[in-house]
């Protein structure tokens, strides 16, 4: 089974990797971050060197990235139903289930790829245009430049949870049309209209969408010399995630256990 | 011989269209069984159901001895399956689509030999969203020949396809049932690849199996129909109908067509030699699937 999924994934990576489509998310993240800079310019001063990574993180990650990890993923597989490419899979030894777990790892993957990038790109610009010295008070060093860089890297870490989560919010959506514009718009639909009404209806602290900027937080705070804690935000942000995305999950192999594929 | 596939009570409902209903059908391992039938007769989604596709409504599919649901993942590297307008993926070569297929198929394959027996070697480089109808379909038949299957499940195979390259297709599966031994269930509106290729034609109707007969009996030479070739085709129809042993006569250019009752076709050429008539053929009429099946639609 191990084995069958892992071969799946690799012929997942091979298509997307031969696909152009798959290069434009990569390239509009480095943009939006390199975009960042005008907004929030690095100065070798000792403090808008963190301040621009704590900023253009978020920005580029969970606005745009957000965006372009369901776009992808919700188009991933409707693109396959509408095609009818999946018959082709689906007349292999590969169970429709284990399918799903591929196509979610190649979100995974792309959502992963894309983390690394405005990493890469934020700390690269940093390093170069700033001082990356760690975090001072007057002339007390709060934060040293390890503890800023292990606390980033945690955060990135971290961040892969809520990422599960959208994309099996995305592969759920998709599991149930084989309209690629219908799979996207209900993807990012139902995703504004539960942003809109979370808060009036008090659902905001059972929904994984609340946390998304929460692996940063801590980060972000050091950066401006506060101090901050994991827990419990990110225990809620790990519980609403994971139990979600599990939920998604179920009913996206349900879905597709039961679906036809028929033309 | 041992039986390759069996369908008990097969049904499926889209909603409330009953696509197929309670079919039970039984197919021996090398034989080619064609699917006939019109529009919405349920031939797709039968080949649907038994590839896997589509889940029954009710019913079970037996296949290599063992149950499709529970058994898929050791039937289905035995299975070459061809639906109907085969997709690919477009962005890719002829050749990148199967060595992907063939990394999923669990199987020893051989991509070059089945892009070789379906004439696409010289476009295997090709991406196929550049490639003709025809080149995708014979790309649909090599992937679905990539693990040397012993099982074949084509819905259309020839649609697209020139009349030259339909013929090789043809060829190519008959041979491979003829010297392999592999079983082939195939759907088709095409009467003519049916009486080509099949052992035995099923036709459906609206989800129900009419009929189910070996092509040799259907396609038998009809001997109480006779075509006759002769000098003077008026005159000798005219002392013909006066026969008892003669149902009716009727006169084209240069030929008569004789029904006669049952077992009489002996005294048709004594006949017509004994009354001076200069006989050049006698040639039974050969049955043709496309009258039994319409007689078995219309019934």
């Amino acid at each position: 089974m191990i084995h069958r999924i892992w071969t799946a994934y690799l012929v997942e990576i091979i298509k997307a990797l031969r696909l152009r489509s798959t290069y434009l998310g990569p390239l509009l993240v480095i943009l939006a971050v390199l975009g960042a800079l005008f907004l929030h310019p690095i100065e070798r001063d000792g403090k808008s060197d963190y301040a621009f990574i704590a900023y253009a993180t978020p920005v580029a990650l969970d606005l745009l990235g957000l965006l372009l990890v369901l776009v992808y993923c919700a188009g991933s597989i409707s693109s396959e139903l509408s095609s009818g490419t999946i018959r082709l899979l689906m007349v292999r030894p590969l169970r429709r289930w284990e399918f799903l777990v591929a196509k979610l790892m190649l979100g995974m993957t792309y959502g992963a790829v894309l983390t690394i990038l405005v990493a890469g790109t934020s700390w690269s610009l940093a390093f170069f245009l700033g001082e990356l010295a760690g975090v001072s008070y007057g002339s007390e060093v709060l934060y040293t430049a390890g503890e800023m860089r292990n606390a980033y890297l945690l955060g990135m870490a971290l961040s892969l949870v809520p990422q599960f989560a959208v994309v099996a919010y995305a592969t759920m959506l998709a599991a149930f049309t084989r309209n690629i514009a219908g799979a996207i718009g209900a993807a990012i639909g139902l995703w504004v209209f539960l942003d809109m009404v979370k808060y009036p209806l008090h659902i905001n602290p059972f929904l994984f969408s609340s946390y998304l900027e929460t692996p940063w937080s801590v980060f972000a705070n050091r950066t401006e010399a506060l101090d901050a804690s994991w827990f419990p935000a990110m225990g809620y942000c790990a519980l609403t995630s994971f139990s979600g995305g599990v939920l998604f999950v179920l009913v996206a192999v349900r879905a597709l256990s039961r679906r036809n594929l028929h033309t | 011989m041992s039986v390759c596939i069996k369908t008990s009570h097969l049904t499926k409902h889209y909603g409330a269209v009953v696509a197929v209903h309670d079919l039970s059908i039984e197919v021996a391992q090398g034989e080619v069984l064609g699917l006939l039938g019109p529009n919405g007769a349920g031939k797709s989604t039968t080949l649907h159901m038994l590839a896997g596709l589509a889940p029954p409504t009710s019913g079970a599919i037996t296949i290599f001895g063992k149950d499709l649901r529970r058994s898929f993942l050791d039937i289905v590297p035995r299975m070459g399956v061809l639906m109907e307008r085969p997709a690919f993926y477009d962005h890719l070569s002829a050749r990148k689509n199967l060595l992907l297929l063939s990394m999923l198929s669990g199987r020893n394959v051989t991509v070059d030999r089945a892009l070789d027996l379906v004439g696409l070697v010289a476009v295997a480089s090709r991406k196929v969203g550049t490639l003709s109808m025809g080149m995708r379909q014979r790309l649909g038949l090599a992937q679905a020949l990539l693990t040397d299957p012993e099982l074949l499940l084509l819905d259309e195979p020839a649609s697209g396809l020139d009349v030259e390259s339909t013929q090789e297709m043809l060829d190519l599966l008959r041979g491979l049932a003829d010297s392999a031994g592999v079983t082939i269930v195939f759907a088709s509106h095409m009467l003519h690849e049916v009486e080509t290729l099949c052992d035995r034609v099923a036709i459906l109707k609206e989800g129900r199996l009419l009929a189910c007969e070996g092509a040799h009996n259907l396609l038998s030479y009809d001997t109480s129909h006779i075509e006759v070739l002769l000098d003077a085709p008026e005159g000798a129809a005219r002392r013909l109908e006066d026969q008892d042993w003669v149902q009716s006569v009727e006169v084209k250019t240069g030929r008569i067509e004789v029904r006669l009752c049952k077992g009489t076709a002996h005294q048709l050429t004594a006949f017509l030699v004994n009354a001076g008539y200069q006989v050049a053929g006698v040639i039974p009429r050969r049955r043709a699937l496309q009258e039994y099946f319409l007689k078995v639609l219309n019934s």
